[in-house]
C-alpha cells in the first residue's frame, strides 16, 4: 500500500474518538451531543476500515457498513426524541432535564 | 519515493487535517448549524480516507447515506428548532470541564498505548490485496455469502428504527407540559 | 418386687393422664375418685413390694430394675431405673399411704371449687413425682423427681391463681427450691466427672477413693438441695408462705412428703455423707438450729396453719439431726410418725377452716370444742403425738433420736440440749394453739360464719381420713419401742447402718427428760391460755424479732433481691437499651443514611452519567493494558 500505513490511520481514528467523547461531555444541547456521537462512530468506522485493509479481509468493511446503518437508526430515534421534547416546550439543555433521578 | 506515493501522502495529510479540524469545529461552534455543516465536512474527508484504504463502496455509502441523508435530517431538525445557541464549556459543575478533558485525553492515551504496546510489531506489514478489494461486487457477494446474518439483522434494526421514528413523530393530543421550564 | 414398684410408680401418673385426657367430659368428682383410687393402687403395690421383700433374707433386699437406658455418653450411662430396698419401700408406703388418705380428703375439701379437676391432676402428678424421687435408682432420676415435686408444689400453692398472695408464695417456694436444685446439680456434675456414674451402688463404691475436698463439695451440693426442699435453715422462709395453698396440699406436700425429701436424700446418700463427716455434722447442726428457730417463731403466730407449718419445720429439724448424727432408722421412723400426726393436724384444721369459710386466723376462733367434738379429739390426739407424750406416736420416735444424740460425743450432747429445749417449745406452741382455738367461748365471728359439715359425701370424705390418721397417730408408734422391739430399725439398718447406737440408759434418760419438758410446756400453755392466770411479759423487742421470723425475709430481700433488681435495671439502662436495642436501631438508621447518600449520585445530570461511563471505560482499558 502506498501512503501511510496502519498506525497513522489508527491515530486519526483515536483522535476522532477522543474529540467526539469530549464533545459529548462538554456540550449541553442534545443536538450537538448527537453530532459528537456521530464523530465517535466515524472514528470507529475508520479504524475498522483501516484494519480491514491491513488484514486483507472484507469483514471490517461489512462491520463498518453495519455500524453506519445502526448510526442512521440511532439518529432517527434521537432526532425524534428531540423533536418530541421541543413540541412539549421543554428546554433543550441536558443539564436541566433531570427528572430521571433517585 | 515515487510521485504516486507523494501524491497519496499529500492527499492523506490534507484529508487527515480536514477530518480532525472539522471534528474540532463540530465540538466548538456555538451555532448548531455550523456544527452540522462541519460534520458534513468531516464525513467528506473521511470518505477520502476510505478511498485511500481501498474501501470504495464504503466511501460511496458514507457520502450517500451519512453525509447525504443523515446530515440532511439533522439540518432539517436544526432548522425546525431554530438553532438555539449553546456555548461549549459552559454550564454544569465547575469540575465538569476539567473532568471531561481528562477523560477524553485518557481515552486517547489508552488507545495509543494499547495499540502501540500490544500490537507494535504486527502493525507494520500489510496483506496483499486483489484489485477488486472493497468493490461493490465484492461487498455485495460477501453480504449475501459469509455475513448474511449481519445483513438481515441490520435490516431489522433499520425497520425498528423506522417504526420508532414514526411513533415518536405522532403528534400527541393535549399533552401537558412537564419537566423543567426554560 | 420391682414389678410392684413400677406399678406403684406409674399408677398416679396414669390417673393424671386420664384426668387430662378426660378434661371437662368427666365429672369433677370422678377426677377425685380416680386420683384417690390410683394412689390406693400405689399403696397396694407398695404393700406387695414389702411382702415380697420380707420373704427374702435381710441381706438380700436390694434390687434394681431398669426400663431403658435413657442417656448414653461414652462410658457414662443413665437409665430409667428404680431401686427397691428397705429404705425406698418404707418411703413408698408412707407416701402412698398418707397420700391416699389426703387425696381422698381432698374430694371433700375442694368439692365444688372452680377447676377441681386441675387440682386432682396436679396432686396425682405430685404423688407420681414423689414416688419417682424415692424410688429412683440413680441420682439423675432423683433430681428429675426432685424438680418435679418442686414444680407440682408451685402449681398447688398457687392453685387459687386469682389471689396475688398465693401466686407470690408459689413463686417464692419455687425460686428458693431452684437454688437448692442448682447446688444439687453442681454436686452431681462433680460426681459425674469423678466417678463417671450416677447409679447409687457404683457411686458409693467409686467415691471411696476421692479426696476430702471433692466429697465436701459434693455433699454440700446435696445438702443445699436438701435444705431448700425441707425448709431448714437458712432456706426456710418459703414454707410458712406456702400455707397459702389449700389445706390438703399443705398436709401432703408441706408436712408428710415433699419436705421430708431432704431427709430421705441424706439417708439414701449416707455413704457419701459419711465420707465428709464435717458436712454431716453441719446437717445435724442446722437441723438443731431450725428446731429452735421454728419453735420460737411458732409461739407468736396467729394463723393456725402457720403454727403447724413452723411445727413441721421444727420436726424436720429433728429428722435432720438424726440423719446428721447417723441414726438413719430413727430419722425414717420419725418421718413416718410425723407424717401421721402432722397430716392429722392439718386435715383436722382443714375441717375447721372449711367450716369457717376459709378463715385461718386463730384469734377469730374459740370455743370450738363443743361445736366440733370429734375434730377436737382428733386434733388433741395429733397434738399429744406431736409433743411426744407417752403412748402416742411421737413419743416413740422423737425420743429415740435424742437418745441417739447422747451417743454422739460432746457435739451430740449439744444437739441433745437443743432437742430438749425444742420439746419444751413444742409443748408450749402446740397447746397454745389448741387452747386458743378450742377452749373458751365461741367468738362472735364463729357464731356468725359457722356452718357445720354435713353428712354428705364431702363431709364423709373429710371425716374418714381424719379418723384413720387419728388412730395411726395414737397407736401407730407402737410399731417400734426401742429398746424392746425394733422392727423398723431392723428393717432399715442392713442398708443404712447407724453410726450411733443409744444404750438402754440413754433411751431412758431421753424419754424421761423429754416427757417432763413436754408436760412442762403444756402446763405453761395451760396457765397462760386456758386459765389466764399467768400473762406473758410484753417484751416488745423480743416479740418483734419473733414476729419478723428473725428477720430472714428482710435479710434475703436486701442481700439477694435488691442487688439483683439493681443489676437488672442497670443492665437494662446501660446495656440493653443503648447496645442491643440501640444497635438494631442503628443498623436501620445507618442503612437509611447510606441509602440516601448513594441516592445522591442519581442526579439526573446526563453529562455526569456520560462522564462516569467514560471514566469506567478508561479504567477498564487501563486494566486491560496492565493485565494483558
Amino acid at each position: 500500500m502506498t501512503g501511510p500505513n496502519l498506525p497513522a490511520y489508527l491515530l486519526i481514528a483515536g483522535m476522532l474518538f477522543a474529540i467526539g467523547a469530549l464533545g459529548v461531555l462538554i456540550r449541553r444541547s442534545p443536538l450537538i451531543i448527537l453530532l459528537s456521537l456521530e464523530i465517535m462512530l466515524n472514528g470507529a468506522n475508520l479504524a475498522l476500515i483501516a484494519f480491514s485493509r491491513h488484514v486483507g479481509n472484507h469483514s471490517g468493511q461489512i462491520f463498518a457498513l453495519a455500524v453506519m446503518a445502526v448510526a442512521a437508526s440511532e439518529v432517527v430515534i434521537g432526532l425524534g426524541l428531540i423533536v418530541a421534547m421541543a413540541r412539549r416546550r421543554l428546554v433543550l439543555d441536558v443539564d436541566l432535564l433531570t427528572t430521571l433521578r433517585g | 519515493m515515487s510521485a504516486e506515493d507523494v501524491l497519496v501522502w499529500i492527499v492523506w495529510v490534507v484529508a487527515a487535517f480536514a477530518c480532525l479540524g472539522s471534528g474540532i469545529a463540530v465540538v466548538s461552534f456555538s451555532n448548531p448549524f455550523y456544527s452540522a455543516l462541519s460534520l458534513i465536512g468531516n464525513l467528506g474527508s473521511l470518505a477520502v480516507l476510505f478511498l485511500l484504504l481501498s474501501a470504495e463502496f464504503v466511501a460511496a455509502a458514507q457520502v450517500l447515506i451519512y453525509a447525504g441523508s443523515v446530515m440532511v435530517m439533522f439540518l432539517f431538525v436544526i432548522a425546525y428548532l431554530g438553532g438555539r445557541v449553546d456555548t461549549p464549556w459552559a454550564g454544569g459543575p465547575s469540575w465538569q470541564a476539567v473532568a471531561a478533558v481528562t477523560a477524553a485525553a485518557a481515552l486517547l492515551a489508552e488507545i495509543v498505548l494499547a495499540i502501540g504496546l500490544k500490537a507494535g510489531g504486527r502493525l507494520a506489514d500489510q496483506a496483499a490485496i486483489p484489485d477488486n478489494f472493497g468493490s461493490p461486487a465484492q461487498i455485495g457477494r460477501i453480504f449475501l455469502d459469509e455475513h448474511l446474518l449481519a445483513f438481515e439483522i441490520t435490516s431489522v434494526v433499520l425497520l425498528v428504527a423506522a417504526v420508532g421514528g414514526v411513533i415518536l413523530g405522532t403528534r400527541p393530543e393535549d399533552e401537558d407540559v412537564s419537566g423543567v421550564q426554560p | 418386687m420391682t414389678a410392684a414398684a413400677w406399678v406403684c410408680l406409674f399408677s398416679p401418673l396414669a390417673a393424671a393422664a386420664l384426668i387430662v385426657a378426660g378434661g371437662m367430659r368427666i365429672p369433677a368428682r370422678a377426677a377425685g375418685f380416680l386420683a384417690t383410687a390410683a394412689v390406693g393402687v400405689s399403696f397396694a403395690a407398695a404393700i406387695v413390694s414389702l411382702a415380697s421383700m420380707l420373704t427374702r433374707s435381710s441381706g438380700d433386699r436390694s434390687e434394681t430394675s431398669t426400663l431403658w437406658t435413657w442417656l448414653s455418653a461414652g462410658t457414662f450411662h443413665v437409665g430409667l431405673n428404680v431401686l427397691v430396698d428397705p429404705v425406698s419401700v418404707f418411703m413408698m408406703l408412707v407416701v402412698s399411704g398418707v397420700g391416699c388418705l389426703i387425696v381422698g380428703y381432698s374430694i371433700g375439701y375442694v368439692d365444688a371449687v372452680a377447676e377441681e379437676r386441675r387440682y386432682f391432676f396436679y396432686i396425682s402428678l405430685f404423688v407420681f413425682s414423689m414416688l419417682l424421687l424415692v424410688e429412683a435408682g440413680n441420682l439423675l432420676i432423683l433430681l428429675g423427681g426432685w424438680g418435679l415435686v418442686g414444680l407440682c408444689s408451685y402449681f398447688l400453692i398457687g392453685f387459687e391463681h386469682d389471689r396475688p398472695a398465693a401466686i407470690a408464695a408459689a413463686k417464692k417456694a419455687f425460686i428458693m427450691n431452684a437454688f437448692g436444685d442448682a447446688t444439687m446439680a453442681l454436686g452431681l456434675f462433680i460426681l459425674v466427672q469423678k466417678t463417671n456414674t450416677l447409679d447409687w451402688g457404683p457411686v458409693f463404691q467409686r467415691s471411696q477413693g476421692l479426696s476430702q475436698t471433692v466429697m465436701v463439695l459434693v455433699t454440700l451440693g446435696l445438702l443445699g438441695g436438701a435444705l431448700a426442699k425441707s425448709a431448714q435453715l437458712p432456706l426456710q422462709t418459703w414454707l410458712p408462705d406456702a400455707m397459702e395453698g389449700p389445706t390438703p396440699v399443705s398436709a401432703l406436700i408441706h408436712a408428710a412428703t415433699m419436705v421430708t425429701a431432704g431427709v430421705y436424700l441424706i439417708v439414701r446418700a449416707h455413704p457419701l455423707f459419711e465420707l465428709a463427716p464435717k458436712v454431716q455434722d453441719l446437717a445435724a447442726g442446722l437441723g438443731a438450729a431450725t428446731i429452735l428457730l421454728a419453735g420460737l417463731v411458732a409461739l407468736v403466730q396467729t394463723d393456725i396453719k402457720r403454727v403447724i407449718a413452723y411445727s413441721t419445720m421444727s420436726q424436720i429439724g429433728y429428722m435432720f439431726l438424726a440423719a446428721g448424727i447417723g441414726a438413719y432408722a430413727n430419722a425414717l421412723f420419725h418421718l413416718m410418725t410425723h407424717a401421721f400426726f402432722k397430716a392429722l393436724l392439718f386435715l383436722a384444721a382443714g375441717i375447721i377452716i372449711h367450716a369457717l369459710a376459709g378463715e385461718q386466723d386463730m384469734r377469730k376462733m374459740g370455743g370450738l370444742r363443743h361445736l366440733f367434738p370429734r375434730t377436737y379429739i382428733a386434733f388433741l390426739a395429733g397434738g399429744l403425738a406431736l409433743v411426744a407424750i407417752p403412748t402416742f406416736a411421737g413419743f416413740f420416735s422423737k425420743d429415740s433420736i435424742l437418745a441417739a444424740a447422747l451417743d454422739a460425743g460432746w457435739y451430740g450432747d449439744i444437739l441433745f440440749a437443743a432437742g430438749m429445749l425444742g420439746a419444751f417449745l413444742t409443748g408450749v406452741y402446740t397447746f397454745r394453739m389448741i387452747f386458743i382455738v378450742f377452749e373458751g367461748e365461741p367468738s362472735p365471728f364463729v357464731r356468725e360464719h359457722l356452718h357445720q359439715p354435713q353428712r354428705d359425701l364431702p363431709g364423709v370424705a373429710m371425716a374418714i381420713p381424719v379418723a384413720v390418721l387419728a388412730v395411726l397417730a395414737t397407736f401407730g408408734g407402737w410399731i417400734q419401742f426401742a429398746p424392746f422391739w425394733t422392727p423398723i430399725s431392723d428393717f432399715i439398718n442392713p442398708v443404712a447402718a447407724p453410726l450411733v447406737e443409744a444404750s438402754n440408759s440413754e433411751e431412758a434418760i431421753a424419754s424421761v427428760v423429754g416427757v417432763l419438758l413436754g408436760l412442762a410446756g403444756i402446763g405453761l400453755a395451760w396457765l397462760v391460755y386456758k386459765r389466764h392466770t399467768v400473762t406473758l411479759p410484753a417484751a416488745r423487742p423480743w416479740r418483734a424479732v419473733l414476729e419478723h421470723k428473725f428477720y430472714f425475709d428482710e435479710l434475703y430481700n436486701y442481700v439477694f433481691y435488691k442487688p439483683a433488681d439493681l443489676v437488672a435495671r442497670a443492665l437494662g439502662t446501660y446495656v440493653e437499651r443503648p447496645l442491643i436495642e440501640g444497635s438494631v436501631d442503628e443498623v436501620g438508621e445507618e442503612t437509611a443514611d447510606l441509602g440516601s447518600r448513594v441516592s445522591a449520585l442519581q442526579t439526573g445530570f446526563l453529562r455526569l452519567y456520560v462522564l462516569a461511563i467514560a471514566v469506567g471505560v478508561s479504567l477498564f482499558a487501563l486494566l486491560f493494558v496492565i493485565v494483558k
